[in-house]
């Protein structure tokens, strides 16, 4: 419970109206796309950096814990108060303030939904390419505090790789700028690309500068099915391998296509026990070209069918499948697990086939989804959290697929962070050296450990 | 108590919270409590016993258009429109209905409908009408019941559709009748004030004056009249929206369109597309009409975006309601078209009078409209 004096204090910096704290509001900013849930003292919405400023050298002076939320749609328990405290929402700062085509960059607040500032950026014939299955809602300082990826990541990388710079609001209330407009930028430490990832535990962003790219002209999209997920897995592996660089390489399991079938999605052939979505872009000449060898590519190693879009329309069928894959699979149980190992993608076949292995030996329903063009996996883990005895298997089944993960040179988290979900696993990755260096960073941003503490460090 | 076939559609949301990219509210609102994952969440606290039901929480409730959409973009697949109902008709229950409706569902249970009127005066939009024939279009015995609904009935804005429904239904020589007087509010805006068990008595009445006229059929220009019969009334009856009795007619030859020169988009009513399933008829009705050039709005089909019409919104928060007309007149105008059709008299309403007070430069037309201009163009 926040003291009234403080409360009110509050108040006057940004106004009675976005200064919540009715049960209603408590109560629904006390999850987000995670398990559990944590009820805040108040939610404060600022207007400002300097609103933003000024609530943070009180909080700091307090010692009140802040925990800053974009739209909640992370899975990894980034953005509730897990030591209480105040949420803080950028719903007000929404604007995106400037397009530069000639530099290729905008500068927008932290609340401009992703897929509106791509919308906006085509109109000028520019791309910004991170495009996370969450793009619709979640926020670009949300996306810049998760290092948001996206099935484009195996192309054009993720949100680290169009991060040029920021506008920081640091927990004792100043405010500093890092990096710029440059794409060089070698200048002192890379604090920027810090932040990119840091889960809202360093600083507040309050502008974000990004990069942009020239809108490909063309793009062609293809499906290949096949007989055997190993099959499936190596190609993926085996397509980057070769030099092409799809724009989206995306692997289903049968588990995933029952499940899209049962829904009244699309029906895949018995024989079909996994299905690659693969999309390459560039110049029409170039993407045709590509096209053809990676349907020879596929069929070359066990594919039982390769069709390409030859339309748009075609293509948005292809996507169909793998954009209702995820609704379609969390149907099936009450509640459903989204993991994230990712492994270097010559890995891929193995990791795919510890999880099997996994599920098998620990009774669980598993489905997987993979980014497979960068072997980004995500194994859905069908399930019901009422079940405590299989929470146990849940959790044993993990920390062996983490250990797998690790030891074939991958890492806990390709793009959904560590938050609460995974800080159980960190010291399967990293060293007591490494983790002691973080919490120095930690430390030296943050010595009172008021900004989103409880989470990964 | 909360029905466990609700509590049920609450348990599947997995708060992923990507309902808030369609939820023209929330959009508007901003806070986490007017998304659709925030109405949801906030159930399950009410049936935890961690909230109770305050005053703001029956007015987050009543924030909502009841549009569908958050329903069409949820993955994991929470009814949650049903939720939505289901929750209004708790509260009402435990508090009563939201202040805001009380004159409404008064005027409901006393006159049947929804303006405060005498009932009687119901068939009053036939008042206008040159060459009325003898029987003013309210027979004993027909095939088909033309039920008009009461907005179209009582809104001088929107009479304009019944008066253009009833000329084309007797021009293509279809044998139909209106309750006029005795046509009672099909029950919706009970059902969505919470208060469904007010509306039996209208069910109940209507079915029995249709069946009494001996017809097989009951005609709708009301979306919502539309969708509120097939979903809550028991019956046998062949139930079609104006726009597929129209297409119906238009291939039988029973209706010859002329030439209309101009350039539309048109709006899908939630009633009528996501709730009622209909996106196809009033568009081959647009693509039959010569000359006429059709411009597909950015959000069409299962995505089209309600106008603010929907919901009770109007009542319990008419300015909200106005911004998101204003929202959808954007929408219209970055088409480049100057008119938009749609097939629903509460759009119309409600798109017209914010580009009304707003003075923006937009034809508005309910298809009947358009059809009967068609029609004289022959």
């Amino acid at each position: 419970m926040l003291l009234k004096s403080l409360a009110d204090e509050f108040r006057s910096m940004v106004g009675d109206e976005w200064f919540l704290d009715t049960p209603e509001d408590l109560a629904t900013y006390s999850y987000d796309g995670f398990l559990p849930e944590f009820r805040p003292d108040a939610v404060i919405l600022p207007g400002s950096t300097d609103e933003i400023s000024k609530i943070m050298r009180a909080a700091n002076r307090e010692g009140i814990n802040i925990t800053p939320r974009g739209a909640g749609t992370n899975i990894c328990g980034g953005s509730v108060a897990k030591e209480g405290g105040i949420i803080i929402t950028f719903h007000r700062m929404n604007k995106i303030l400037e397009i530069d085509t000639e530099n290729r960059c905008a500068v927008v607040q932290p609340g401009v939904v992703n897929a509106d500032l791509q919308k906006e950026v085509a109109r000028y014939g520019l791309m910004y390419p991170p495009d996370p299955a969450s793009m619709f809602v979640s926020t670009i300082g949300g996306n810049v505090a998760l290092n948001a990826g996206g099935p484009r990541g195996v192309k054009y990388g993720v949100t680290r790789d169009y991060l040029l710079g920021l506008e920081v609001v640091l927990p004792s209330g100043d405010v500093i700028k890092t990096g710029g407009k440059t794409l060089k930028n070698v200048s002192g430490y890379d604090l920027t690309r810090l932040m990119c990832g840091s889960e809202g535990t360093l600083g507040i962003f309050t502008e974000i500068t990004v990069r942009l790219v020239p809108m490909p002209p063309a793009k062609a999209t293809l499906q290949a099915i096949f007989s055997d997920l190993d099959d499936a897995a190596k190609t993926a592996s085996a397509i980057i391998g070769s030099g092409i660089v799809p724009t989206t390489l995306e692997l289903m399991d049968r588990v995933v296509l029952d499940a899209i079938g049962d829904y009244g999605g699309a029906q895949f052939s018995k024989e079909a026990q996994a299905l690659l979505l693969i999309e390459v872009d560039g110049e029409e000449l170039l993407v045709e070209a590509q096209g053809e060898k990676i349907e020879k590519f596929c069929k070359e190693r066990g594919a039982i069918e390769a069709q390409r879009a030859s339309s748009p329309e075609d293509a948005e069928k292809l996507w169909q499948a793998r954009r209702t894959a995820f609704g379609a699979v969390a149907r099936v149980r009450p509640n459903c697990i989204v993991e994230d190992a990712t492994v270097p993608v010559k890995k891929l076949p193995e990791i795919i086939k510890k999880i099997v292995e996994l599920a098998d030996k620990y009774q669980l329903k598993i489905a997987i989804l993979a980014h497979a063009g960068d072997g980004n996996l995500h194994p859905l883990i069908m399930t019901d959290l009422r079940d405590k005895e299989e929470m146990v298997r849940i959790d044993k089944a993990l920390e062996e697929m983490y250990e797998a993960a690790i030891a074939m040179g991958g890492t806990l988290s390709g793009e959904h962070g560590i938050g609460i979900a995974k800080k159980r696993f960190m010291a399967m990755e990293f060293s007591e050296s490494a983790i002691e260096i973080m919490r120095g960073i930690k430390r030296v941003f943050d010595p009172n450990n008021i900004l989103n503490p409880g989470s990964f460090i | 108590m909360i029905p466990k076939s609700i509590t049920h559609e609450f348990d599947q949301c997995i708060k992923c919270g990507l309902c808030q990219a369609t939820c023209p509210v929330c959009k508007e609102l901003l806070l986490e409590k007017y998304t659709p994952r925030g109405k949801i969440q906030l159930a399950r606290f009410y049936n935890q016993g961690d909230l109770g039901l305050s005053a703001h929480y029956q007015d987050i409730f009543a924030k909502c258009l009841l549009c569908g959409a958050c329903v069409t973009t949820c993955p994991s697949g929470v009814d949650l429109n049903k939720v939505f109902i289901n929750m209004r008709e708790e509260i009402a229950e435990k508090k009563g209905v939201h202040h805001k409706m009380e004159v409404v569902v008064r005027s409901l249970v006393v006159n049947y409908n929804i303006s405060g009127e005498d009932n009687s005066d119901r068939g009053e939009w036939r008042d206008f009408l040159k060459d009325l024939p003898d029987h003013m279009y309210q027979k004993d015995k027909a095939e088909v019941v033309y039920f008009v609904g009461c907005v179209a009935s009582f809104f001088p804005m929107v009479q304009k559709i019944p008066q253009s429904l009833v000329r084309i239904l007797e021009s293509a020589g279809v044998d139909f009748t209106i309750l006029a007087g005795d046509e009672w509010c099909c029950g919706f805006p009970l059902i969505g004030a919470g208060v469904p068990e007010k509306a039996r008595e209208m069910i109940e009445h209507n079915l029995e004056r249709v069946i009494e006229l001996g017809a097989k059929m009951v005609v709708f220009s009301c979306p919502s009249c539309y969708r509120t019969w097939k979903e809550y009334y028991r019956t046998d009856l062949e139930l079609f929206h104006s726009t597929q009795l129209i297409e119906k007619l238009i291939r039988d030859g029973a209706i010859r369109l002329g030439a209309v020169n101009t350039t539309v988009t048109y709006h899908d009513p939630c009633d009528l597309g996501r709730n009622g399933g209909v996106y196809d008829a009033p568009r081959w009705i647009l693509k039959s009409i010569p000359g006429l050039t059709l411009l597909e709005l950015e959000n069409n089909h299962t995505q089209s975006v309600c106008c603010g019409g929907g919901g009770n919104l109007e009542l319990a928060d008419s300015g909200l309601s106005a911004a998101l007309a204003q929202k959808k007149i954007e929408e219209i105008q970055r088409t480049g078209a100057k008119t938009v059709v749609t097939s629903c008299q509460q759009c119309i309403r409600t798109i017209r009078a914010r580009a009304a007070r707003q003075e923006i430069d937009l034809d508005v037309w309910d298809i009947t409209e358009l059809v009967v201009q068609s029609m004289s163009r022959v």
